[in-house]
């Protein structure tokens, strides 16, 4: 027994000899996300905005824009647009170099958008968002054209897009289009070095680069020497290694943490509204009682989104109230005056459309119950917190939790009555695919309307704002197709979509990228 | 020889049935692994098309299943549909953590299983009995996500003698202990009875009266009659080690065939599942019969009856 117990000490105190915590010098950070399973770091494949965190640090694009969507020169000095808005001419950079050494040049631009457009390619968000797309014209070596089949009236913003950053064609020639996703090549500030599987991606710094947009603090080579994104996929030990200093900057920080964090003082934190779909939940406008506009209205009455957000996200996400959030451009300021909390207002428009109360508090009409069967797939706590406030002037909300196969199977079967949604998006135009009649998911296609609304006018609408050619015609032609959303009750903003992040407080200038969500480290630094 | 060669013999048709039922099982389970691969974006039909030609998925299922089994047989089982990997590299990186983990574990385990399973079985129905029995129940019971937590808040946030995340065989210390804890409990449980049991028998009492240490009955004549229990629950447990130990390594950000297995399931990457599965099925045979073999190295008498 003795010497047992002389092996058991003599391996704690080696246990204790390790027992050191390393830390380099180099700034690390963690890439921290309720989706760890990275698939691929190709900008022109990716749809994913846990990847672009990835891939915004690696690539540069044609226009660049700082977080407020303000656009800037990016790999291309000046642009001018045709007047007919088919054609939109790049003088591009002569100073710039791939991490491979490829000169990039026109012809570089052309085998991107080309290999974008072409299907072997397997692009699942780059191919969108380079809309109508004909084809690039290599006018001289320093001169890109871009040619569109018809008026697009997003495509400024499209090239300030991540996915359609500028990728080297040697590199795609050389390593194909699977290889190239394992291991990018771009212009970036920092070159993609080691991916290890479900764990982490180092980057190291670019020594060459010199073309950082002007909205940039710095010039020249970032000052962070190595990048190590390290996935932690459970939030309790992300927050964890943070403050036990093993990581400098943490993504998707809990609303709780990030209040703790700021009254502590011991971390910094910065919480970004993110562009796009707020948190929202489409109504079924076609099945069950929200067929009736008065329902639905009374359903958007009867919830307090303001306090329901600040009891959900401690003051760092802001209510929402419209169809695209506030920080998306074109946004319409009148989306706020639809649909205050008035509980009483919406106990009369369901008495109107005739649901008397029951005696259990459930409203009831022709015997029937007014029931809400609502699939929950995304922030199950909000679900459940709108279903508190609905049962208060008698809804019945059943809130289903559900994985993303079992809400596919009831969208092809129109089986729901609400179902929630959020995107991130840097442009208006990603209206037309949840609210244009063609999109309305059928049985085995899978898409988008899932409050299956169709009505020509809209569709019209959305049509033209694609294809404004002034951004006076496009802001009018956006706040039409908001007010005409907000009029018929069938899209139920909740609450902005927001990126919490914290961070060593020694450090500055952690930014955020257009959009909101990823991160620009080019400018961290020691402070 | 004859008894292994019947056994390889099982191999085939074991890994024929596992495939074919998961094959089937992916097949039938609602959900599209288009949609699921693209996640909640917004993408054109065009895209959902490109995707589908892609992966293959718009050819007929039985079509799928043979071309399967054909490229099973030559050790190509097929690319992810997640990542256009195949799926034998991405089984191979996630392999070595997995591993490390499971012999951490196991090392651990195995320690303090025997250590307490000793303690507690050479005085049974003792104060030092009960403890050890409560310490182990506990190991089993408590749930390896709330130890691996509270494991980080003492040692990696309060004390900071641990890294939480880091990299290298510090790493390692505190994942090993979540496992292992489970494991330690269920081995010393075991070795509990199993020596109570061998300590009543007759030849004990008689090397006692022969006048052999406490230690020497203990270690040489009772341990050893006392493992067939323990070494069979050991490969059972390291067998579900090394398939992953998904709550472990997601509390501690590690990758491993777990996470592997978990993301592949919830993405339906049928090559990927199909694969794990196959890989699983293998270590548990190859396992089995490792245990086998051991039996005859405890117990010599178990080879005798073997031969007969």
């Amino acid at each position: 027994m003795k010497k047992i117990v002389k092996i058991f000490f003599g391996i704690s105190a080696l246990f204790f000899s390790l027992s050191f915590v390393s830390k380099a010098n180099a700034l690390d950070i963690v890439f921290a996300e309720d989706r760890p399973d990275l698939r691929t770091l190709d900008p022109r494949i990716t749809q994913s905005r846990h990847e672009e965190m990835l891939i915004v640090n690696m690539f540069d694009q044609l226009i660049a824009a700082d977080s407020q969507g303000n656009h800037y020169p990016g790999l291309a000095k000046s642009w001018n647009v045709s007047s007919d808005g088919l054609e939109y001419t790049f003088s591009l950079r002569n100073d710039v170099t791939f991490h491979d050494g490829t000169k990039f040049n026109a012809a570089a631009v052309k085998a991107t958008f080309d290999s974008i457009v072409d299907p072997e390619t397997g692009s699942q968000g780059a191919v969108d968002i380079l809309g109508p797309y004909k084809e690039t014209v290599v006018v001289d070596d320093y001169t890109a054209k871009v040619v569109f089949e018809r008026r697009y009236g997003s495509a400024l913003t499209a090239f300030t897009e991540t996915e359609l950053s500028i990728v080297s064609p040697t590199a795609l020639s050389s390593l194909g289009n699977d290889g190239f996703g394992m291991a990018p090549v771009g212009t970036g500030p920092f070159m993609f070095k080691n991916w290890e599987a479900n764990k982490k991606v180092e980057l190291v710094r670019n020594p060459d680069y010199n073309w950082a947009p002007e909205y940039m603090d710095g010039s020249g080579p970032s000052q962070v020497a190595n990048l190590t994104y390290r996935l932690i996929k459970d939030t309790s030990t992300r927050v964890a290694a943070l403050e036990a200093g093993e990581i400098d900057i943490a993504e998707l920080v809990p609303p709780l943490d990030m209040n703790r964090f700021d009254s502590s003082g011991d971390l910094a934190t910065v919480a970004g509204t993110v562009s796009g779909l707020p948190y929202a939940a489409f109504l079924n406008t076609t099945v069950g009682v929200f067929q009736d506009i008065n329902v639905r209205k009374a359903f958007f009455h009867s919830l307090d989104r303001v306090k329901m957000t600040s009891d959900l996200f401690f003051g760092y996400a802001e209510a929402a109230f419209g169809p695209i959030s506030s920080s998306t451009p074109s946004y319409w300021k009148g989306n706020e005056d639809y649909y205050g909390y008035n509980p009483d207002g919406a106990a009369a428009l369901l008495e109107e459309a005739g649901w008397k109360m029951g005696s259990d508090g459930i409203r009831e009409k022709n015997g029937e119950k007014l029931t809400v069967f609502f699939p929950c797939l995304l922030e199950p706590d909000t679900c459940v917190a709108i279903q508190g406030y609905a049962n208060k002037v008698g809804f019945d909300v059943n809130v289903e939790v559900v994985m993303k196969a079992r809400q596919d199977e009831l969208i092809f079967a129109n089986g729901y009555d609400m179902l929630v949604i959020r995107w991130v998006s840097l442009d208006p135009g990603v209206l037309i695919i949840p609210f244009h009649s063609r999109n309305i998911p059928e049985p085995g296609k899978f898409k988008f309307n899932w409050a299956r609304y169709a009505n020509p006018e809209l569709d019209q609408l959305l049509e033209d704002a694609e294809s404004a050619e002034t951004q006076e015609t496009k802001d009018d032609l956006y706040m039409q197709i908001q007010k005409h959303i907000m009029d018929q009750a069938i899209f139920l903003a909740i609450h902005d979509q927001v990126q919490t992040v914290a961070y060593n407080p020694d450090l500055e200038g952690v930014r955020f990228a257009n959009g909101n969500w990823q991160l620009r480290m080019y400018d961290v630094r020691k402070k | 020889m004859n008894f292994f060669l019947k056994k390889l013999l099982i191999v085939i048709p074991t890994l024929y049935i596992a495939w074919t039922v998961v094959f089937v099982t992916l097949n039938i389970i609602p959900g599209d692994p288009v949609n699921l691969m693209l996640g909640g974006r917004p993408a054109s039909d065009e895209v959902r098309e490109n995707v589908r030609k892609n992966l293959g998925l718009d050819k007929p299922v039985l079509e799928r299943y043979g071309s399967f089994l054909v490229n099973a047989t030559k050790g190509d089982l097929g690319k992810s549909y997640l990542t256009r990997q195949p799926v034998t590299k991405m089984i191979k990186e996630n392999m070595m953590p997995t591993i490390e983990l499971s012999i951490g574990g196991l090392i651990f385990g195995v320690f303090f299983g025997v250590l307490f399973g000793i303690f507690a079985g050479t005085k049974p129905n003792s104060i030092r009995d009960t403890i050890s029995m409560i310490i182990a129940l506990c190991g089993i019971s408590l749930p390896s996500f709330w130890i691996g937590m509270m494991l980080i808040y003492i040692f990696g946030t309060t004390l900071g003698w641990v890294p939480i995340v880091g990299d290298g065989f510090v790493s390692l210390i505190l994942p090993s202990i979540s496992v292992g804890l489970f494991f330690a409990g269920g081995m010393a449980r075991l070795t509990r009875s199993s020596l109570v049991d061998v300590l009543n028998q007759d030849y004990i009492r008689t090397a006692r009266s022969k006048g052999i240490s406490k230690y020497n009955i203990i270690l040489k004549h009772s341990l050893r009659n006392a493992m067939i229990p323990p070494v069979t629950l050991l490969g059972i447990q390291f067998g579900l080690l090394i398939t992953g130990a998904v709550i472990t390594e997601e509390v501690f950000a590690r990758p491993g065939l777990g996470q592997l297995l978990l993301q592949a399931i919830l993405a339906k990457d049928i090559p990927l599942v199909q694969a794990l599965v196959v890989y699983m099925t293998a270590v548990y045979i190859f396992l089995n019969l490792i245990v086998d073999f051991t039996y005859g190295i405890i117990d010599p008498r178990i080879r005798l009856e073997r031969k007969n």
